[in-house]
């Protein structure tokens, strides 16, 4: 194991073992006692906190599935009005967590709320609240999960579609086939590992979503965790819930590996395959696909923009009652932080990989990664647990003083636990980018004199530096929407865009949400416009 | 230590803890000598110059250049301090810098250490990569890469140059006009150059020492005439694909008798007791076409390469036998066709197992 040690391989090592602390707490925790509470809980809503979780995935991928996949293969295969503006607008969908949805969406449909006032406006005084529908309850969470998700699902489609060749679509036509049976037997199959990396990161996203489903009060698998701390202070059935739906959610990995088996679905467009020529619509089937596409913008964006710019501007005073630019420094000052601190140790830890060429190490790297595929509600428990244990069983026994005040409720401890949810998409965006290296270039610049040091930083730092400013964006905008982590281990008095929001919503004072969320929204368009070129291109890779 | 001026002891190589290559010893007496090393692919040939490179370590033996160890049990310099270019088979430019930066970073290596015996523009001219100095990596063909990677390892003005496969991605049209210059560069800045390749046509035409490595093992490390003409065991013969082994007996120190050819005559490599029964090598030079001949035997194929033919002969005794015929021989014979060997049947070097 230790053939290739050196200090790249240790440093490596550590950061592999850190990220996995989590998983390892939160099982080991499994058989730890814990108060009365489970048993309540096994009694009473257990069972609903399962069911709830499953058809709220069930209904999210559907509807994912549907509008993802159906816009990807709109603007992928075909020419209508404004179809180059909807390729890069249908990802500013992410600027727009589902908590904010969620706000948007009960602000808008609400008894005495903006789309009652529209009808006022429009046709006078009248009781239009029956008449009104109601998206709340699960319904409201399936909506506002989907909407600010899908396009996960959309980007890594239109990747797969952007590939497929036109030998591929040619073939279809010389089978006979229609353009609709072509595309569910030749393009939709091709396409399917990247439909289902994408159905992945929303099932993972979703069943980690805390903020809308807590908004609606659907009791889920992780409001239960958040509960089961927060109300019963049960560290260690939070820990036996969590295990629950790591399982689960490992299970989702290992059952759609198995049913790939061993098909390829790749087809390489290199070796002079013709690129397609995009499909010209006209008249009634133009317009379909405009409105279609359309409708997802608007809905997706568009609408909870707008009710949030709308409430901005009706109540003013609390875009002067709230202290703007201590949110602004307070998101950025996080979002530089753990960029940085991400960044730095995911090239160490990917250099490490690298040169030592590990076996066990790589294994480790794999298991660390799925930070990612934890919620954050688990992460932030997990720590809380293992900083806990610590700090009984080794700080103290050594005789020093608790630690427990620099790790929980710290920016420290929130830059750790955002390090380990995050860390998967820094290591692997890099790694991506090293894949792209051949180990040849690195062997190369050995045999030319060149040190290890010296070919990472005069070789690799100068090729991955696309690569990192592309990831460095990435992490800020997973970290300006974050809500769980920074709820659960912000400092006392810190607040973020994101905090205030969800406590002006808990608090029922939806308009004062409407500020900080607008300026989160503002913020998550500005970075997704600025690596929208990344992101749709990096995904082909 | 030995005076040659590169040497390999008695080394394994491996790789991932796999022996791919056992027990190799060999030797480049001279600076300045090129030699090759043939075997077909997947046998460990890029192993060897990745070893010797000192990207892989080795448990066993050692590797000395210019009387110094460079690898052993016990010492394994590192790729860097050792003046050792691997230029690699596949694509290893830097992708971020075009390919005159790629070359001039192999020049910078260079850097007061001896002068150029061959000028950084007289390896771009012979290369022929003038035209693709501003481009990048990505934007060039795979010959084109590995010429730049050629010429990059050529300036650093190593004190042994490893060239893996390095015209496999060139075109053929152009594979000998590059193998010509290639030869002419080396010749003249004076590096000593081990090439691998699994074209033995190449590693004959630019090598003055070829070994072949075959079944784990170097079988025969010696010049290319002899490696062609004289292979020292049946596996180098089939490797190489040169001829048919024929059951024969020794009738006298200098003849033997095969049921179908009749009595050959001519010298033997190693001598073998009268009465042997061998398998005697049959070249398609050895034979020659004689239309009077009364010795015929059926054509079962017939491959046209250019200035020759090789004919398939089946003898009675059902062995097929190889003939080389001119191109510009006066007629061609057909498939089922009767084809005459002249006799008596003398072969310059009896080679028998």
């Amino acid at each position: 194991m230790f053939r290739n040690f050196n200090v790249w391989f240790l440093s490596s090592l550590l950061i592999s073992i850190f990220v996995s602390i989590p998983i390892l707490t939160v099982f080991t925790s499994f058989f730890e006692d814990t108060s009365n509470y489970y048993q309540i809980l096994k009694d009473t809503f257990l069972f609903e906190y399962i069911s709830n979780s499953f058809v709220l995935l069930f209904c999210v991928l559907i509807f994912t599935f549907l509008i993802g996949t159906g816009s990807a293969y709109l603007v992928s295969f075909f020419e209508f009005p404004l179809s180059n503006f909807f390729k890069w607008a249908l990802i500013l969908s992410f600027a727009v967590p589902p908590y904010i949805y969620a706000y948007s969406l009960t602000a808008f449909f609400e008894n005495y709320g903006t789309a009652f006032t529209i009808l006022k406006n429009l046709f006078g005084d009248g009781n239009y609240n029956n008449n009104i529908p109601k998206f709340d309850g699960m319904f409201g969470a399936i909506l506002s999960i989907s909407f600010s998700l899908y396009a996960y699902v959309y980007i890594l489609a239109r990747a797969s579609f952007l590939y497929q060749s036109q030998n591929l679509i040619d073939l279809g036509k010389n089978l006979g086939f229609s353009k609709f049976k072509s595309f569910y037997k030749i393009i939709l199959p091709a396409a399917r590992p990247a439909i289902v990396a994408g159905l992945s990161l929303v099932a993972m996203e979703t069943l980690a979503e805390f903020g809308a489903v807590d908004f609606f009060s659907i009791n889920t698998l992780t409001t239960g965790i958040y509960n089961s701390w927060i109300t019963f202070d049960d560290l260690a059935f939070a820990n036996r819930i969590s295990s629950f739906l790591l399982l689960f959610i490992f299970s989702l990995f290992i059952i759609e590996n198995l049913s790939r088996k061993k098909a390829k679905y790749h087809f390489n467009t290199r070796g002079g395959l013709k690129q397609k020529e995009k499909i010209k619509l006209y008249g009634s089937r133009s317009f379909l696909a405009f409105t279609f596409c359309f409708s997802i913008f608007f809905l997706s964006f568009l609408f909870p923009l707008s009710q949030m710019l709308y409430w901005t501007i009706k109540f003013p005073e609390n875009l002067f009652d709230m202290q703007i630019t201590n949110l602004l420094l307070n998101t950025l000052y996080l979002v530089l932080l753990s960029s940085l601190v991400l960044i730095f140790f995911s090239l160490i830890s990917n250099y490490g990989n690298r040169v030592s060429k590990n076996k066990t190490l790589n294994t480790l790297s794999t298991l660390s990664i799925s930070g990612y595929a934890i919620p954050g509600v688990i992460l932030a428990i997990a720590f809380i647990t293992f900083i806990a244990w610590f700090d009984d069983s080794i700080v103290k026994y050594l005789g020093f003083t608790s630690i427990k005040k620099i790790f929980i409720g710290s920016i420290l401890g929130l830059v750790l636990v955002y390090f380990i949810r995050f860390y998967s998409l820094a290591f692997n965006g890099i790694k991506s980018g090293y894949e792209k290296i051949n180990i040849s270039v690195d062997e190369s610049a050995y045999l030319l004199g060149y040190s290890k040091r010296k070919t990472f930083m005069n070789i690799h730092i100068p090729f991955l530096r696309n690569s990192l400013l592309f990831i460095i964006i990435l992490v800020s905008l997973e970290i300006i929407r974050e809500l769980p982590i920074t709820l659960i281990l912000r400092p006392f008095n810190f607040e973020t865009f994101a905090t205030t929001a969800y406590i002006s919503a808990s608090e029922d004072l939806l308009e004062a949400a409407a500020v900080p969320s607008l300026f989160l929204i503002l913020i998550a368009s500005l970075f997704i416009i600025i690596s929208s070129k990344y992101i749709l291109r990096e995904n082909n890779e | 230590m030995s005076n040659n001026f590169f040497e390999v002891k008695n080394v394994d190589f491996k790789v991932g803890g796999k022996t791919k290559v056992a027990n190799v010893s060999f030797a480049i007496e001279n600076e300045g000598d090129v030699i090759c090393l043939l075997g077909p692919s997947g046998i460990g040939k890029t192993t060897i110059l990745r070893t010797i490179a000192g990207l892989e370590k080795i448990k066993k033996g050692s590797i000395e250049l210019k009387g110094s160890i460079l690898s052993s049990e016990k010492k394994n310099l590192e790729p860097e301090d050792r003046n050792i270019s691997l230029a690699f088979q596949e694509n290893s430019l830097f992708p971020h810098y075009t390919v005159e930066k790629n070359i001039l970073l192999g020049a910078e290596r260079n850097k007061g250490k001896k002068d150029h015996q061959v000028s950084l523009q007289e390896i771009i001219e012979l290369l022929d990569i003038s035209l693709i100095l501003n481009k990048y990596p990505h934007e060039i063909s795979a010959g084109e890469a590995q010429r730049a990677s050629l010429a990059r390892s050529l300036v650093t003005q190593p004190d042994l140059l490893l060239l893996d496969e390095p015209l496999s991605n060139v075109d053929q049209s152009f594979k000998e006009e590059i193998q010509e210059k290639l030869k002419k560069i080396l010749k003249s800045s004076k590096i000593t150059t081990i090439i691998v390749t699994h074209d033995s046509y190449e590693a004959f035409y630019l090598g003055s020492k070829c070994g072949i490595i075959l079944n784990q093992e170097l079988k025969q490390f010696d010049d290319p005439y002899n490696v062609y003409h004289l292979p020292n065991s049946i596996e180098v013969v089939n490797f190489l694909n040169r001829g048919t082994l024929i059951p024969a007996e020794v009738t006298s120190p200098k003849s033997l008798e095969n049921k179908d050819l009749g009595t050959i005559t001519g010298n033997f490599i190693k001598p073998f007791p009268i009465g042997s029964k061998v398998k005697l090598l049959v070249q398609p030079e050895d034979l020659h076409h004689d239309d009077k001949s009364n010795l015929k035997f059926e054509v079962v194929d017939r491959k046209f390469r250019g200035t020759n033919f090789i004919y398939t002969l089946k003898t009675p005794s059902n062995t097929l036998i190889p003939v080389f015929v001119h191109s510009h021989h006066i007629h061609q014979h057909e498939i089922d066709e009767k084809f005459g060997i002249k006799r008596p049947i003398h072969i310059d070097h009896i080679v028998c197992f």
